[in-house]
């Protein structure tokens, strides 16, 4: 039993997982249907008259109207879905762009997120270091005993939590 | 006639003055109690509370009074109340606006109150428990002035009106409208009482363990009512609303989902410090931050700020609550510094490999996660007040950034249960994870088997079944030791809910990534075909009465049972909501919805329907994070004490 | 000792950043305030073909000569029912005068029933043209009624008004921009 929890075997099941990964999202998703080119479409336009609802989403009549645009024009057949939305944001401007542009003071609103990340795991980091210096002691041979004997006794230990 | 109707209004108006007296005196004897030491002051304080209490319940039975007697003499009334509606969303229509909703809010606080000062009446001399009432009776005292100022329920109407429209379309078909408003407003306001012993315990300098332990029960039923208050929302949403989706980063979904993130923090959290004696200051600007964001998503989505489905047109309410939460946040955080010193832990973590830093993680991890969701909200605020122009944040940037932070929240579920105090070593994780790891494979070749594409959803699949795997190894070794009572108390408990999370975040990436739609026209007698299912117009059905006129189209899926997505026109306020018809299954669901208008005679029909797989998943996932939470708050096995590994080793065995 | 003092510290910063977020909320007002441009402007209009409740037909093209005024309107929307008689005194004006401007109201999200009745009701006489679809909204980046956009005689849009007129407002721009396009007439 020891064998099968042994390195190999973990690398092994890392290569599975690499190799089904790899196998599942190289095929083919299946052909769109229409309908999911238009869903796919809307859900990347604001609805005008709403706050922040995609016109996917939303049930306001200017959001159906759009919706309904969109219809139009992916049946017509001769946009790509960029064009589409360029079209439409083009009448109605920047009210139905759905997120901010990554350009000037919007892009604030995907750097910060970022920027608030990238501080934490630094913070984190920064802490456990200085935690591990300052817990640079060695247990002593009778401590280790002790633990080791009443870990074997009951592995379940609701002490864990 | 005359000596009935127009009663509610005065009556209730007078209530809530006598429940803000209540709880001003309240209050005052609380803090003048605590402080002087003063026995007789301190055994006015239940009185006050009880006061307070039954006053709210009068206001608010005066409110129903009013509404189910359809006295419109009240503006609230008029707003809010009609002669048609039936009786049970007549009933609900007290909170399917402002001032109702406030009103809500006010009582449940108030017996919030109550109950806490029942629980504690004899050890009201203990100064945090003085201090923890007083607070709340403070944010009761700020909720009665709502009630009595901006958001007054029994505003005298224009005179002269017989009847009103009802409550908005969408909050009077579907049953869902009784339970989901009441049981998030559990959630919110009971956050108050673990933040109310926090407070206490800063102003008392006791920031030790003891408050987080008397809290703890409290802090987990609010978080589980938000969480099914949450769940119960995306449920509404998929039965009612008809875009077939679940969750859309609405400003008033974030504004519910923003506190849980923190509440959830919180709750594992304080297990470091129950533990350890560590994390307090985490632990305590979590609690600050879930109360406070749950008072400034009152204010985004109620002051009229930011609009969507659920806000209630613009009143003056958002100075009044933009003024509390700057109160409260501004005092805890002054409490905070004031008690910087006490707050420094006498234990340090070891080792980022083991449960203390899986925890700190998480904290890390889920405030990120708050603040983004919440800069997203607040984004379009801002910078229409720096730049005066207006844009919009959608789906696309939280989905974005969510799918990252829930793959990595999914990521630690599979490794922290298995993670032990302390430290951990390289050995003892890949002993412990190596069944759990394999449940991750399984469940990766499963959906590989069937089909699924994508990486991210595919990934999902996989820590989902990892970390299920871990959850389940938790469960069977307690269960193996102790049989049924394995599955009570706080880890196994968490295990379940855990379960019910991967659960819940499996369907979400299988229903967002695998979705089909398809629109049809259906013509009578024709069966059509998509997805291996097959769509038949049998009919039309036209119901009406004098609030709505409900056409329907009758589909029959698959050559069974027939569904019927209607389109319904309420007839007071012109507007016609679109009810989607749901097929549901194990393995997806079938929704269906009728494009307007319908032409009975032409004896066709347009339809959309969608083939959402999974999405039962999200429900019982739901329903086993509220199991979970139950068998949470049930004491697991007693602890053994915990000097055994500092003590001498015994001579004989311990029991 | 060193924690307790970074625990002020940081307490300190968090309280600077809330406030300036309070201030920054403080400052946000409900509701929009609009300008009232749109790429049409100087543009051709969009191709404009449907029916109207009368039973006819509509094509703007065909209105190519006149100065038009496109009125889009819902029975429900407020705005929209009180500058009503504003567009009866409107189009009672223009009959008398030489170079007449056409009205049409464009149905946004209505039923023709109740456009019907409330022109009934509420008098007034010239073509409601229908918008299935809403495309006729769409292609001119219409959301919000009511709205009214003024098309020249070579079918150039001129100007867009967003929401409600007000008295004579209308009469005034359009003459504004008759002398302005007196070229083209």
């Amino acid at each position: 039993m020891k064998h099968l929890k042994s390195w190999p075997v973990w690398m092994l099941m890392g290569l599975i997982v690499v190799a089904l990964l790899t196998v599942g999202t190289t095929r083919d998703n299946g052909p769109l249907t229409q309908s999911d080119r238009i869903d796919s479409i809307t859900k990347h336009i604001a609805c005008p008259t709403c706050d922040g609802e995609s016109v996917y989403v939303s049930r306001a009549s200017a959001a159906e109207a759009i919706r309904n645009q969109v219809a139009r024009d992916v049946s017509a057949g001769t946009l790509t879905d960029d064009e589409i939305i360029g079209s439409i944001a083009n009448t109605f401007k920047a009210k139905v762009l759905l997120v901010p542009r990554a350009t000037g003071v919007d892009s604030l609103v995907w750097i910060l997120p970022i920027a608030v990340l990238v501080c934490s795991i630094a913070g984190l980091w920064a802490a456990f270091r200085r935690w591990r210096r300052d817990n640079s002691g060695e247990a002593s041979s009778d401590d280790v005993a002790l633990v080791e004997k009443l870990l074997a006794e009951d592995p379940t230990d609701e002490d864990y939590v | 006639m005359l000596g009935v109707e127009g009663l509610a209004g005065p009556l209730g108006r007078a209530a809530l003055l006598v429940g803000l007296i209540g709880a001003f005196f309240g209050m005052i004897a609380a803090v003048t109690g605590t402080r002087n030491e003063d026995e007789k002051v301190l055994r006015l304080v239940p009185r006050f509370a009880t006061l307070s209490c039954v006053a709210a319940i009068s206001a608010f039975a005066a409110m129903e009074w009013a509404m189910i007697t359809r006295d419109f003499s009240l503006a609230y009334v008029q707003k809010v109340g009609s002669k048609s509606t039936p009786a049970l969303y007549n009933f609900t229509a007290v909170w399917s606006a402002l001032e109702g909703s406030i009103l809500l809010w006010v009582l449940i606080l108030t017996c919030l109150t109550a109950g806490i000062v029942f629980k504690y009446r004899t050890r009201i001399a203990d100064p945090m428990v003085g201090w923890a009432v007083a607070t709340m009776f403070f944010v009761g005292i700020f909720f009665f002035i709502l009630t009595l100022g901006p958001a007054n329920p029994f505003a005298a109407g224009a005179a002269g009106v017989l009847d009103g429209p009802g409550p908005n379309p969408l909050l009077q078909n579907h049953i869902l409208v009784v339970f989901h408003p009441p049981i998030l407003y559990l959630g919110y306001v009971g956050m108050t009482v673990p933040f109310a012993f926090a407070i206490g315990a800063l102003i008392t300098g006791r920031v030790g363990e003891g408050w987080l332990v008397e809290t703890r029960r409290w802090a987990l039923f609010s978080w589980g009512f938000l969480t099914l208050g949450i769940i119960l929302g995306s449920w509404w949403s998929y039965e009612v609303l008809g875009w077939s989706g679940v969750w859309a980063w609405d400003p008033v979904e974030n504004a519910s989902f923003i506190p849980w993130l923190t509440g959830t923090a919180y709750i594992h959290s304080v297990l470091v410090q129950e533990r350890r004696g560590m994390l307090r200051v985490w632990n305590l600007s979590l609690l600050v931050s879930t109360f406070s964001l749950t008072i400034l998503g009152t204010f985004l989505t109620r002051s009229g700020v930011l609009n969507s489905v659920h806000a209630f047109s613009d009143s003056n309410i958002g100075p009044y609550l933009l003024t509390f939460f700057a109160i409260i946040v501004v005092v805890s955080v002054a409490l905070i510094g004031w008690r910087g010193q006490k707050l420094h832990s006498p234990g340090t973590i070891d080792s980022p490999l083991s449960r203390e830093g899986a925890f700190l993680a998480n904290n890390v991890i889920f405030s990120v996660f708050a603040f983004v969701v919440l800069l997203g909200t607040v984004f379009p605020l801002i910078i229409e007040a720096l730049q005066n122009r207006q844009l919009v944040v959608g789906e696309p940037f939280f989905d974005k950034l969510a799918v990252p932070v829930g793959l990595t929240l999914l990521f630690l579920m599979c490794i922290a249960p298995v993670l032990p105090w302390r430290k951990a070593s390289g050995e003892l994780l890949a002993n412990r994870l190596f069944w759990p790891a394999w449940g991750g494979i399984g469940a990766l070749a499963l959906s590989v088997g069937v089909g699924a594409t994508g990486f991210a959803p595919l990934l999902t699949f996989a820590l989902g079944g990892f970390a299920g795997g871990a959850a389940l190894r938790q469960l069977v070794l307690a269960t193996r030791r102790q049989g049924l009572r394995g599955l009570l108390g706080r880890a196994n408990g968490g295990m379940v809910v855990h379960i019910g999370v991967i659960l819940i975040a499996v369907a979400l990436a299988a229903s967002n990534s695998y979705t089909h739609s398809q629109e049809m026209m259906l013509k009578q007698g024709v069966v059509a075909t998509f997805n291996g299912h097959t769509f038949e117009l049998t009919g039309f059905t036209n119901e009406s009465d004098a609030r709505r006129t409900v056409v329907a189209a009758v589909v029959r899926v698959d050559g069974g049972k027939s569904y019927t997505p209607a389109i319904t026109k309420f007839k007071s306020m012109g507007t016609n909501i679109g009810t989607p018809s749901v097929k549901s299954s194990f393995v997806e669901d079938i929704y269906l919805t009728v494009e307007p208008p319908i032409k009975m005679s032409s004896k066709t029909v347009k339809i959309k329907v969608f083939i959402k797989p999974m999405v039962m998943w999200l429900w019982i996932g739901g329903g086993l994070m509220g199991i979970g939470t139950l068998l949470s708050a049930f004491p697991g096995r007693r602890r053994k004490p915990t000097d055994a590994t500092s003590a001498p080793v015994p001579t004989e065995a311990v029991s | 000792m060193n924690r307790g003092k970074s625990i002020r510290y940081i307490a300190g910063a968090a309280g600077v950043l809330l406030i300036a977020f309070l201030v920054v909320l403080a400052m946000a007002k409900p509701g929009e305030s609009e300008s009232a441009s749109s790429p049409l402007l100087g543009n051709p209009a969009p191709v404009v073909k449907s029916t109207t409740l009368g039973g006819g037909s509509f094509d703007l093209s065909h209105r190519k000569g006149s100065w038009v005024v496109l009125n889009f309107f819902n029975s429900t929307c407020v705005p929209c029912r009180q500058e009503h008689p504003l567009l009866i005194d409107f189009v009672k004006e223009q009959k008398t005068s030489d170079n007449a401007v056409e009205l049409y109201t464009i149905v946004n999200d209505d039923s023709d029933g109740a456009v019907t009745a409330f022109f009934e009701t509420n008098g007034g006489k010239w073509p409601v043209v229908r918008d299935d679809d809403g495309a006729i909204s769409v292609a001119f980046g219409v959301a919000k009624v009511p709205e009214s956009w003024v098309i020249d005689p070579n079918g150039f849009v001129r100007l867009r008004i967003m929401g409600g007129l007000t008295k004579g407002f209308l009469t005034t721009r359009l003459n504004e921009l008759k002398s302005q396009f007196a070229g083209g007439q």
